[in-house]
């Protein structure tokens, strides 16, 4: 360990399925650096202070997406969040919020992981190509077009961050419905009117979203889902008016 | 217990994992895939990768230079009947990511761009911004949710294989959210769990890469080869030990000592000039490139500061915007965890540990010498690499590979059926007992952290970018010691929902067991190759005892046996390692041979 | 028998446990006042439609007391409804491109808050010039 001459508190909400009725805060001094992430702070616990505390993570570089947590109530991936951020008052740390609670910092992430694979989150092509033809021709500008919207880690900090999320379980949130964006944005997808109808004109999809707004504030990775979704409310209005007049009732 | 029947069992959803389980389900749907994987997919350690990932393009490149970087790249201990396979499959692979929606950066006509790469001739490496590994990992595992025939086990980790008749036969995982045991049979088991880094203290790695996979292998007599060649990445962050891309040199970064110096000019890889160029300088292979900063140590030309004993990466003259465009992910890096500004500051950088040359023993066809079982990705060895691995031919690696081991599968699950379904279950309840023994016990008395440090320690002594034979003496002796004091791990969590000090448990067990290997395996080389650099009197190449494969056997609780193994070499005789000027000559004399020859 | 149990957070209070929602909330909040503001102008219609008598009346009374603090409360609520808009205006724009560069969403914050602006200080004027 380095010389560390600082100790900061860190609260952590513990939850112990198998013996905690409820969650409970325990307390824990850490010595730090001005370098540490709260992540090396719960590895320091863990390591030498309490074997029990159990938290993901992975990649300590904020790319991986394991390691979301509420610090001081707000949603952040703790390898980015720094100790010297909260001394001398020290932190409080929870699992992220609007999913239930497994284990101490660990979320149930099913629900994320269903929604993930409901909106055909794969290139359905628009044109068929065979590997011989070679790649897709994608110009900068069509890139951009989606790019942004492709970075999503799958941290989970905008679900935590959306309260419709927190009050309605069915909505879709912000992230996933980004990834359907990514998709229907890529120049060389054709299944917007599949995605679209099976979901995005839907309460689940777009309409559930009230432009909070929270989520892109916390996105890490500047995915700004908020964008995402509410760029394409007046596609869907017009597309709710149009759908008796078009066949299909497709819309881009 | 919980028992499932797969055709097909995965362990690690990873790129290779994925790329191969896709293979699978387009061979043939019918066939049930179990891909097990003891974390989200989309966590899995290629997400980290950022540089890109090689393939011949551009109409001035050809296989042959291909090969040539990689087999030279290697130090001649590739097996170049597989490097030339996977050089010619390359291409075809990046098309098909990006007919699966990998957004590759483009040039202006919309074609897919390259850029320069270490060690490499031309420009082939493929790149979708500065997350090459996140967009390929994220497109592998979203088009993989279009094949119904794949079943996932989030979260489940795998703690022993199924061996049975002399063929691998299935898997035991730990579901992490409930701590139950689930036996998952499958008439072909594919192991794509990434490397070991973790067994060093600095290291690029995320804290799942464990050696877990490589392990369990050894574990049941399948040898580990070249274990003793680890990759030192020389630019990566003081400290916690992430990693900065090599595209920042692709792009046109300098490495500078103390004195502002391209220090790189007085190793072998000058001279310098203006702009990059290939195999020249900042662009040379990552282990010359280590070494340099090793000896730039010792002369006491680095610079000492805060973060330790550092060298600088200088980007400022390549500009903001530049750099926020192409490189934006370093940007981020740099200013988020060191409070620096790319654009106007240099970043210092020392080198670590990154990636695992060695690993299970695999045939052209990803195939072990234990039937049934199959290895792909950074966790297995199938002869591409050699003493050094060249940038971005890892990410290639994975996908061309990926598609081997499920077509490999495929043949062999249809050949077979489960033998004798009564014995697995007895082995599968013997290795629950072992597992659960870990962390019922109730007399322990090591802390774990204290044997994950002092492994890791020694390991950076005895195993560091030159070695001595003391040294990997006192090492091999620590690791005997560790394995003996494993024995009695104290863990304090006796719970079962999601009980991760009893997980980090299991993997200090692997982490040893790998460690052991690539210890032993060092000390038995008495020569210099590629990433293994002895000081000790063996500090030059020894074509003519050396150039073999090691092959570490695991012994129990015993050293490992080091046997050697044939390289195979078709086109390309060994010769001297050349970059900079000398690359050039040597280049040059090898093309006059080649005319003369006709 | 598995051993989870997960534990669900009460969404209880939510909208007071950040800033960021309370400020969310009060946006939304806005639009009552909006639309009590719309039912104030549609009540002077109606009263205009009733002819000039009952019209003075309906402008007498909106300078009572109380009618005056109401649109002092309103005009301060207008203005965080205005801001707050077209704050997230930018999120209701797709991607756009402009001479090869990527529009800032402060410009369009920015630029409708100027429209807004100049809007209303145009109405103000014309206003002010049917009573001199």
């Amino acid at each position: 360990m380095a010389d560390a001459e600082k100790i900061i508190e860190i609260q952590v909400l513990r939850y112990r399925p198998e013996q905690d009725k409820e969650p409970v805060l325990q307390s824990y001094k850490v010595p730090f650096t001005d370098d540490m992430s709260v992540l090396q702070g719960l590895q320091y616990i863990k390591d030498y202070l309490d074997g029990t505390v159990s938290f993901r993570w992975s990649c300590r570089m904020a790319i991986c997406g394991s390691c979301g947590m509420m610090v001081d109530g707000k949603p952040k991936l703790s390898c980015k969040t720094f100790l010297r951020e909260y001394y001398p008052q020290g932190l409080r740390v929870e699992a992220l919020a609007h999913m239930p609670i497994e284990r101490d910092l660990v979320v149930g992430v099913e629900d994320f992981v269903a929604k993930l694979e409901s909106i055909k989150p794969y290139i359905i092509p628009k044109e068929p190509r065979t590997l011989a033809q070679g790649e897709y021709l994608q110009t900068p500008q069509q890139r951009d077009m989606y790019e942004q919207f492709s970075s999503c880690i799958n941290c989970m900090l905008c679900y935590a961050a959306c309260p419709q999320y927190g009050l309605n379980p069915d909505f879709t949130g912000p992230g996933i419905l980004a990834l359907m964006h990514r998709y229907n944005a890529d120049s060389r997808d054709g299944g917007q009117a599949e995605r679209l109808n099976s979901l995005g004109h839907k309460d689940e999809g777009y309409w559930g979203c009230t432009a909070v707004a929270y989520c892109s504030e916390v996105c890490p990775k500047g995915v700004d889902p908020a964008n995402a979704i509410n760029q394409n409310k007046m596609a869907s209005a017009i597309n709710y008016f149009t759908r008796f007049v078009t066949p299909g009732g497709a819309d881009k | 217990m919980e028992v499932f029947k797969a055709d097909i069992a995965i362990v690690g959803a990873g790129g290779g994992g994925l790329r191969a389980a896709i293979a699978i389900a387009e061979a043939d749907p019918r066939l049930k895939i179990a891909l097990i994987s003891k974390v989200l997919p989309m966590r899995s350690h290629t997400v980290a990768a950022e540089g890109g990932a090689a393939a011949v393009t551009r109409p001035e490149d050809s296989l042959d230079h291909h090969f040539n970087d990689t087999v030279g790249g290697g130090d001649w201990l590739c097996e170049q009947d597989v490097v030339e396979y996977f050089v010619s499959q390359a291409h075809e692979e990046m098309v098909q990511m990006e007919h699966w929606g990998c957004p590759w950066s483009r040039k202006e006509d919309g074609h897919a761009n390259t850029r320069a790469f270490g060690g490499m001739k031309i420009e082939r490496t493929w790149f979708a911004a500065d997350k090459t590994g996140f967009h390929m990992l994220h497109t592998l595992f979203q088009t993989s949710i279009k094949y119904p025939s794949i079943k996932r086990f989030d979260e489940y980790f795998c703690c022993d294989l199924m061996v049975e008749d002399g063929r691998c036969q299935g898997v035991l995982a730990i579901e992490i959210a409930t701590g139950e045991f689930t036996l998952i049979e499958a008439k072909a088991v594919i192991i794509a769990t990434g490397g070991a880094g973790r067994v060093f203290r600095e290291n690029t790695n995320g804290g799942i890469v464990t050696g877990d996979g490589m392990a369990l292998a050894y574990r049941h007599g399948v040898p580990l080869r070249d274990m003793e060649f680890v990759q030192y990445h020389p630019t990566c962050m003081p400290r916690t030990g992430l990693l900065f891309t090599e595209a920042c040199r692709g792009e046109g970064g300098l490495l500078l000592n103390k004195d502002g110096y391209r220090y790189l000019q007085d190793y072998g890889l000058g001279p310098p000039e203006d702009k990059p160029r290939n195999k020249f300088m900042e662009l040379g292979p990552r282990d010359r490139l280590s070494q340099a900063f090793w000896h730039e140590h010792q002369k006491g030309r680095t610079i000492e500061g805060p973060f330790g004993s550092v060298v600088n990466l200088d980007l400022r003259h390549l500009g903001e915007a530049y750099l926020r465009e192409r490189l934006p992910q370093i940007y981020e890096l740099a200013e988020e965890f060191m409070g620096i500004d790319p654009a106007h500051t240099p970043i210092p950088v020392v080198p670590g540990v990154h990636y695992t040359m060695g690993g299970i023993l695999a045939d052209g066809k990803t195939a072990s010498p234990l039937p049934g079982l199959y290895s792909v990705g950074e966790c297995s060895s199938v002869g591409i690499h050699g003493a050094n691995r060249l940038g971005s031919n890892s990410l290639t690696e994975l996908i061309v590979f990926g598609k081997v081991a499920g077509i490999e599968a495929v043949k062999f699950a249809k050949s077979v059926s489960i033998s004798n379904p009564d014995a697995i279950k007895k082995q599968a309840e013997a290795a629950q007992a072992r597992a659960l023994g870990l962390v019922n016990k109730s007399d322990g008395t090591e802390r774990m952290a204290v044997l994950r440090t002092e492994m890791a320690q020694s390991m950076e002594d005895g195993c560091g970018i030159y070695r001595l034979g003391k040294t990997m003496q006192a090492t091999c002796d620590k690791i005997d010691e560790l394995k003996q004091r494993y024995k009695n791990l104290r863990l304090e969590d006796k719970s079962k929902v999601f009980n991760t000090e009893w997980l980090l448990g299991i993997e200090l067990g692997y982490l040893l067991d790998v460690a052991q290997s690539m210890v032993y395996s060092a000390i038995n080389r008495k020569e210099s190759r590629g990433s293994h650099q002895r000081l000790d009197g063996f500090e030059e190449r020894d074509d003519a005892k050396y150039l073999k494969h090691s092959l570490a056997f695991y012994a129990g609780d015993g050293a490992p046996r080091i046997e050697y193994g044939d390289v195979k070499i078709t086109k390309s005789q060994p010769g001297t390692r050349a970059y900079g000027a000398a690359g050039v000559k040597a280049d040059e004399e090898r093309k006059k041979k080649g005319a003369a020859n006709g | 028998m598995s051993a989870r149990r997960p534990y669900v957070r009460s969404m209880d209070g939510w909208w007071k446990r950040d800033a960021y929602f309370i400020r969310y909330m009060a946006r939304e909040v806005t639009a009552i006042f909006v639309a009590l503001y719309a039912i104030v102008l549609l009540f002077g219609v109606v009263r205009l439609a009733q002819g000039e008598a009952a019209f003075n009346g309906w402008l007498q009374y909106l300078t009572t007391p109380w009618m005056k603090a109401f649109h002092l409360i309103v005009l301060a609520v207008f203005c965080y409804h205005t801001w707050s808009w077209f704050s997230i205006m930018p999120k209701t724009m797709p991607i756009m491109f402009v001479g090869g560069k990527r529009v800032q969403p402060g410009l369009i914050t920015s630029t409708g808050i100027a429209a807004a602006v100049v809007a209303s200080l145009a109405v103000l004027f014309i206003v002010k010039g049917m009573h001199p």
